[in-house]
């Protein structure tokens, strides 16, 4: 089978500082991708440049054979909660439907189908009845919830998620896991930046270990190992001690 | 009064000057959304100060016409968006800095422009009407252009609506769905150098930042929703733009001021005044929460002494930290609501109904206390503190949870006992059954009863038939057990009803 990302010798730097250097990767559809490592190891880099958002210096990326340009309906971005004013006048339900906007040409409104498709993808994260909420009387987990249902209204076959378990509740945890399987179940390609190496092999069946360089890449009971951990994470080993990663 | 109602509605430069203040009100309210919430009221400024060269030179060129003033506004304003996004991109200058340079130095050369002009020619070009509007000279080729500016801009806000909405609530979103953000950039900047020259002859450029961002900000204290915050913001412009011009016209002073000042005043009233976001509800809220804090407090150190068997005033007094007559008046609160009982006499007691609200805080306490101890690893003797603050603070919905991922404890870190919630220790005592009848076992039972019950291979959901009873006991059938249960133990066996 054709993978649905493919990334061929990806390098990326900023102000002559190298970010990543020559990734490659062949991602499949149906698999559940963390992508492990330290800070500054470029996964948000790599997230940034399969979405198309910065410029590539060397190597090329493919989705679904094609070019991001042209495959930008194909994949749906869950940024972090930080990134956002969150103060902005706006409810719940208009976010959500941010989804539905790539969907639409300039002068189509949306309809009906829009607002349906909107309300499942809120019933689905448990958010429904927060939908006439305006946004900053969300709670963190809520919020992420929020960006999710707008992720699932977009209908997209690929999705970037930015560390979606950073400081939300349980209930979130579960909802969030719940989409992921249900997505993954459909034959959908994700992506997960995680920082909790001890649930990695819980919630993920594959796994992308990055630092500047690809460490490895592949089914986690392969890949998620002592020794390609302690190569990703290097000089910030002692974290791992307290996780229980490493004796 | 009157009087100025008829000039309004009668004179012809009157009726222009109305009906283009109206229109730059409506226009600079809906567009100053949009700026305000992308943090752009210094480039709106910028903009507006920038198009002075550009009407200086048209007018050298083409004299008085309003659209020379448009198309040299526009070109100016081009330039300077442009130097602008130059400056930020290939010098490391500070973006607000690169901002402030360009337009002073445009507005500069603006300036020079018309002292320059208005020696050599002889010709009238007042740098006043420039700066603060001339309204009340609006001609009507003047009015033309700016109701097709306006339509032009509504019309752009209506159909590129979701553009805006995404690239102002969260840029990188709209890029990744394919809206080129810098475009969006480029074309609210185009719009608003189209307002200003719009405003040009009724608030003038200094002004006119001011018709953008305090009717806009003004209306954000008053909706959450950014529709919403469009109609009230270009309201608002509009009856700004009115009563300053009739407050202008009333006092014979330059109508821009007026109009800038009527709309501050409205934006001062409603920072007082506004429902949620005004400093005055807000000062309530405080208040509220204050008293509501106290009263609880109250409740729940009577509580104590109730248990105790010293509740009085004096031994209320010791253990709150205001003073007495505040007591006095929240005891008679507390009275009225029938939660603690005060006598002719001072002597206080506590109703069930006020036990019960006591016991509520309790509970809130000693469960935060608990989850401080099992989730966050503080110890025993930090948690006291962060819990009295906690207990007027939680909502029955999060203690709830708090509660169940806890495991329902029974006793807090200290030991003490965790009161059950409102109306669970209502509970359905297995005493309560008669002979004959069948009881299932709850299962929401206090730890100790289900230790109890295990030990007597008794568990949740069992289903009990009652055989025998007397002053002791009470004797139930399970399967092919019989157990004689005290009733002292019945009593606090929890049964489904």
């Amino acid at each position: 089978m054709d993978p649905v990302i493919k990334v061929e010798g990806l390098s990326v730097s900023y102000d002559r500082k190298r970010v990543l250097t020559n990734v490659y990767l062949d991602l499949h559809a149906g698999n559940t991708y963390g992508v492990i490592g330290p800070n500054g190891a470029g996964k948000s880099t790599l997230f940034k440049a399969i979405l198309g958002l910065l410029e590539i210096n060397t190597g090329k990326i493919r989705v679904e054979g094609s070019t991001i340009d042209q495959k930008k309906k194909k994949l749906a971005y869950i940024p972090q909660r930080n990134e956002v004013d969150w103060s902005f006048p706006a409810i719940v339900m208009d976010i959500v439907l941010m989804g539905r906007y790539p969907h639409k040409n300039l002068f189509q409104k949306l309809n009906s189908l829009d607002y349906e498709i909107a309300n499942d993808a809120m019933e689905e994260l448990g958010i429904l009845n927060l939908k006439n909420r305006q946004i900053s009387e969300l709670s963190g987990g809520q919020q992420q919830r929020v960006f999710i249902a707008r992720a699932l209204c977009q209908q997209a076959e690929i999705f970037l998620f930015d560390e979606p378990f950073v400081g939300v509740d349980m209930t979130t945890e579960d909802r969030i896991i719940k989409v992921l399987q249900r997505l993954a179940e459909e034959g959908k390609t994700l992506l997960v930046v995680h920082h909790d190496l001890s649930t990695v092999e819980a919630y993920f069946d594959h796994c992308i270990l990055l630092n500047q360089r690809l460490i490895a890449y592949g089914p986690t009971s392969e890949v998620f190992h002592k020794d390609n951990i302690s190569k990703a994470y290097g000089p910030q080993l002692p974290i791992l001690h307290k996780t229980g990663m490493i004796e | 009064m009157e009087q100025i109602l008829e000039i309004l509605f009668t004179e012809t430069w009157a009726i222009r000057a109305l009906i283009a203040s109206m229109i730059v009100g409506l226009t600079c309210g809906v567009l100053g959304c949009f700026v305000v919430l992308r943090n752009m009221s210094l480039v709106g400024d910028a903009l507006a100060h920038s198009i002075l060269p550009g009407v200086v030179f048209a007018f050298i060129l083409v004299g008085y016409s309003a659209l020379g003033f448009f198309a040299g506004a526009v070109i100016a304003s081009f330039l300077t968006a442009i130097g602008i996004t130059w400056i930020q991109h290939n010098i490391k200058t500070k973006n607000d800095a690169a901002i402030g340079i360009v337009f002073t130095a445009m507005f500069s050369i603006g300036v020079m422009g018309i002292s320059f002009v208005s020696k050599s020619g002889g010709v009238h070009l007042d740098l006043k009407d420039f700066l603060f509007g001339n309204v009340l000279g609006v001609s009507n080729q003047d009015l033309y252009l700016t109701a097709f500016i306006a339509v032009y801009v509504f019309l752009s806000i209506i159909i590129f609506y979701r553009y805006l909405f995404a690239t102002t609530f969260q840029p990188v979103i709209a890029e990744t769905m394919g809206i080129s953000v810098r475009m969006v950039h480029y074309f609210v900047m185009l719009l608003l150098s189209f307002t200003v020259v719009a405003s040009l002859q009724t608030v003038g450029v200094i002004l006119v930042v001011a018709m953008l961002i305090t009717p806009a900000s003004t209306a954000l204290l008053l909706s959450d929703r950014l529709k919403y915050v469009l109609l009230i913001s270009a309201f608002l412009g509009l009856i700004s733009a009115v009563i300053g011009l009739i407050v202008s016209i009333a006092l014979q002073t330059t109508p821009g001021p007026a109009m800038a000042v009527t709309a501050t005043v409205i934006y001062l009233l409603v920072a007082m005044f506004a429902p949620r976001k005004g400093l005055i509800s807000r000062s309530i809220r405080k208040s509220r929460q204050n008293r509501k804090i106290n009263l609880e407090d109250i409740l729940k150190q009577s509580l104590k002494l109730n248990e105790k068997g010293k509740l009085n005033v004096l031994n209320l007094t010791e253990r709150i930290t205001f003073g007495h007559s505040k007591l006095h008046r929240y005891l008679k609160y507390l009275n009225a609501n029938k939660l603690i009982k005060m006598e002719e006499n001072g002597a206080l007691s506590m109703t069930p109904a006020g036990i019960e609200e006591a016991n509520q805080l309790v509970r809130a306490h000693r469960l935060w206390e608990t989850y401080l101890v099992a989730r966050i690893g503080l110890t025993e003797e930090q948690i006291h503190e962060d819990a009295e603050k906690y207990e007027h603070l939680l909502t029955e919905e999060i203690l709830d949870e708090v509660d169940a991922s806890l495991g329902y404890p029974r006793t807090d870190p200290h030991g003490s006992p965790i009161p059950y919630k409102k109306g669970w220790h209502k509970i359905n005592p297995l005493s309560n059954t008669k002979i004959g009848q069948t009881a299932v076992i709850a299962n929401d039972q206090p730890q100790q009863i289900i230790s109890r019950l295990w030990e007597m291979r008794l568990s949740p959901a069992d289903k009990l038939e009652v055989t025998a009873r007397n002053e002791e006991a009470i004797t139930i059938q399970w399967k092919e057990i019989k157990l004689k249960i005290p009733n002292s133990l019945a009593e606090k066996i929890n049964i489904e009803n």
